[in-house]
């Protein structure tokens, strides 16, 4: 008779087994991060050698002239969009997650992005309303967020009186189409032209990607990131529950509209300017959820930031190059990498908070 | 002291749910809140925890009043256990326990060794190391309630407090978390007030009952005292059951219009034979039992007709001719298999003389032991060597009553 080997490791070990996976994950997704990034700017219609690139984003010359004209006027500014972009959505999305306690919900799930759409919609369509139409990018992204802000506000409103999840997300989508219902209207009477640059806004694209809209995106989103990385602590007391958050010495109010201005604040610049970009909000909190192995917020936010910026830059690097030179939308590539992630993830089991 | 409250009225938005509640609350006490489903236990558990804004008075923890107190502060003093299901993701039990070191860790909520300390030590006194590292998801109920448990001593608080801490849990469980809390009040100091559905279990653990019916405090003070049948029966509105001081539980009542039969029993041989009995519907007649015998004590509580003689004392002729005349009556006597001792010679009388009249007598007896009490009219007893048998055969003749009644 052999004795059953039982497997017990000390707590210690355990906790120093778990930091080495978290560190391994956050360096393969770091190690992606980087890899998406230099693809992106060495691929595309010219091919740019490794060489040429390193030398030329260290500031030197590369072996033919056009190669610093492309890399700094076109290519860096977009490959940067898609990593700010692709992190704020998706810390954006585990922020509501948690919120919400549903782990399918995104900022495009609950109507945020159609309501920027619609404000957008209204600026960019509405000339016959509000008489000017809005073009200076720095607008249209004030026009998103406050778009998003207004749904947000209406589900808030109604999650302070509803406490049921479920009514709750219906409310939210329902708002969504309330928007887009809208926007409708307004491309109804628009003018062509200007419907077509809505429509095309609408499908998502970081193309165009100028260094002042990169600036803005960094300064705010990573302000915002850092705030969200600061709420980790009651975030993990929220997974909970409200009421055990709130006996642990959370002030749930205050957390409350943190949560709800930086996840809405998020969504928005990056709606404003790369238009709406599905799925990355609610499919990569479960890809770094999964990876971890851990709810703990205060692993998951980097995670989410780097996984984030990995994938998002990943579609953009398809969406280019797919079907070259004719440029798919950035939704197209996430939706296809991101809608049956998700149902493998629900048929699964896996999906959590 | 460490909470008091002054005229707390609960409930939710206008609809009052108990009102002018006052109670204390002292260092190391095991207090237990006891009332029917919906009389507003966790109404008020949810109050005193500031989870829910009171509708009118006020509570004090340690002389502050709760409402002024933030957040934060409350949760150094006061820790919970609630009972809705909680989905903690992706975390292990040894996380959820860490998240009981909230208001004690920095703005980050790193851990520093004493928190990782603390939440060991937690772990321990539930008796739930082993399963620290497995996902909290995963767990069975009763290690879940040991973890949230866990959790809420990692807080270190000097209040718990607790929504029906048992429900769900199996029997084991049941015991191992009403313990853990005894052992808190009294080795830790800590004051503990839960809601509890269990009367048997929270008269044996705690040092005090608050009885909660119909929007008011019915009755508050040691279980002993205030635990008594009558109380009980109208806390719940039982009508079918009765608690018992004695035995420290419920007793499901017989059914009065039942078949009726006449069990012979003492020294607890008719403790099962009465709970079987009503079971099955019968009403039950027994006797001659002495006020000092456990079966005295069951019998009255399953509402049984009894023929009793004063402790300590034989029995009387008088006493045994209101037992005659109650067999007189039925048609089946059961024989529990009673010790025979000098005292209750005339219940031997009583099976011969059942047995001479010819009615169906049952017997848990030997047919040795029988023919050794009742000579050649034992051949006449109905054995039966287990429960099974005995019902079937009570059950058997009953039927045959019945059909011989419809025939005739």
């Amino acid at each position: 008779m052999t004795e059953p080997v039982i497997n017990t490791i000390t707590t210690e070990v355990f906790l120093a087994r778990r930091w080495k996976r978290f560190a391994l994950v956050l360096g393969l997704f770091a190690a992606g991060v980087c890899l998406f990034l230099l693809l992106n700017i060495v691929l595309g219609s010219v091919t740019i050698p490794l060489g040429d690139t390193v030398r030329v984003i260290f500031g030197g010359a590369g072996s033919d002239e056009a190669y610093s004209a492309i890399i700094w006027n076109i290519r860096l500014p977009r490959a940067l969009g898609a990593v700010l972009g692709g992190a704020a959505l998706a810390v954006s999305g585990l922020l509501l997650q948690v919120f919400f306690r549903n782990p399918i919900v995104g900022p495009f799930v609950l109507g945020i992005s159609s309501g920027a759409s619609f404000t957008v919609a209204l600026a960019m369509l509405g000339s016959y309303l509000i008489g000017v139409t809005v073009v200076s990018s720095l607008a249209l992204s004030l026009a998103a967020f406050i778009g998003a802000l207004l749904v947000m506000g209406v589900v808030l409103m109604v999650a302070s009186k509803i406490r049921d999840i479920i009514t709750l997300l219906v409310i939210g989508l329902m708002t969504g189409y309330v928007a887009s219902a809208l926007s409708s209207f307004l491309i109804a009477f628009a003018q062509s032209e200007n419907v077509h640059r809505f429509v095309i806004w609408t499908m998502g694209s970081f193309s165009g990607f100028r260094w002042e809209e990169v600036r803005l995106l960094a300064i705010i989103g990573i302000i915002l990131l850092i705030a969200s990385y600061l709420l980790a602590k009651p975030l993990n007391a929220f997974l909970l529950g409200e009421d055990y958050a709130r006996s642990m010495g959370v002030n749930v109010k205050r957390f409350r509209y943190m949560v709800v201005f930086i996840s809405c604040a998020l969504a928005a610049i990056v709606t404003a300017f790369a238009g709406p970009v599905a799925f990355i909000g609610l499919a990569v909190p479960h890809l770094a959820r999964l990876s971890l192995g851990t709810s703990d917020n205060r692993i998951l936010i980097p995670a989410s930031i780097l996984a984030g910026a990995m994938i998002t830059s990943l579609c953009d690097l398809l969406a280019r190059m797919l079907f070259a030179p004719v440029e798919l939308p950035v939704s197209a590539t996430t939706a296809i990498f991101g809608a049956p992630m998700v149902i493998f993830f629900l048929i699964k089991g896996k999906t959590t908070i | 002291m460490i909470l008091r409250t002054d005229k707390l009225t609960v409930g939710y938005g206008k609809k009052i749910v108990v009102a002018d509640i006052n109670v204390m609350l002292m260092k190391g006490q095991f207090v237990c809140l006891l009332g029917p489903n919906g009389s507003g236990k966790s109404t008020i558990l949810k109050t005193i925890v500031h989870i829910l804004a009171p509708l009118g008075g006020e509570v004090y923890l340690n002389e502050r009043e709760i409402s002024r107190m933030t957040n934060q502060d409350m949760a150094k003093t006061t820790a919970v256990v609630l009972t809705e299901p909680i989905s903690a993701g992706l975390l292990t039990a040894y996380d959820v326990v860490m998240l009981g070191r909230y208001p004690h860790t920095g703005f980050m909520g790193k851990p520093a060794v004493k928190d990782n300390e603390k939440v060991i030590e937690a772990l321990k006194m539930v008796n739930a190391e082993n399963i620290a590292q497995r996902y909290f998801s995963e767990l069975s109920d009763g290690e879940k309630q040991k973890t949230l448990l866990a959790r809420a001593l990692a807080q270190e608080p000097q209040l718990i407090v607790l929504d029906e801490p048992t429900s769900h849990l199996d029997a084991r469980h049941r015991i191992e978390v009403m313990l853990i809390l005894r052992q808190l009040t009294q080795e830790k100091g800590v004051t503990v007030i839960a809601s509890l559905h269990d009367i048997d279990l929270a008269m044996k653990a705690c040092d005090v009952a608050i009885l909660i019916k119909d929007e008011h405090i019915l009755a508050c003070g040691t279980p002993e005292d205030v635990l008594k049948e009558d109380l009980v029966a109208e806390l719940y509105g039982m009508e079918k059951a009765t608690f018992s001081g004695y035995l420290g539980g419920v007793e499901l009542k017989g059914n009065q219009a039942g078949s009726r039969i006449f069990v012979v029993a003492g020294a607890g041989s008719g403790a099962s034979v009465y709970r079987a009995l009503t079971k099955h519907g019968f009403f039950i007649i027994t006797g001659v039992l002495s006020e000092n015998d456990i079966d005295f004590h069951i019998a009255a509580a399953v509402g049984a007709t009894v023929v009793k003689s004063p402790a300590y004392d034989v029995i009387s002729q008088n006493t045994y001719a209101d037992a005659l005349k109650l067999l007189d009556g039925v048609a089946q006597v059961i024989d529990a298999g009673f010790p025979v001792g000098a005292m209750n010679q005339p219940n031997l009388d009583l099976i011969r003389w059942a047995l001479d009249k010819g009615k169906t007598v049952h017997t848990l007896r030997s047919e040795a032991e029988a023919e050794a009490l009742y000579g050649a009219n034992a051949a006449r007893l109905v054995y039966s060597r287990d429960f099974f048998e005995l019902m079937s055969a009570v059950r058997r003749v009953v039927s045959t009553d019945h059909n011989h009644l419809s025939r005739t």
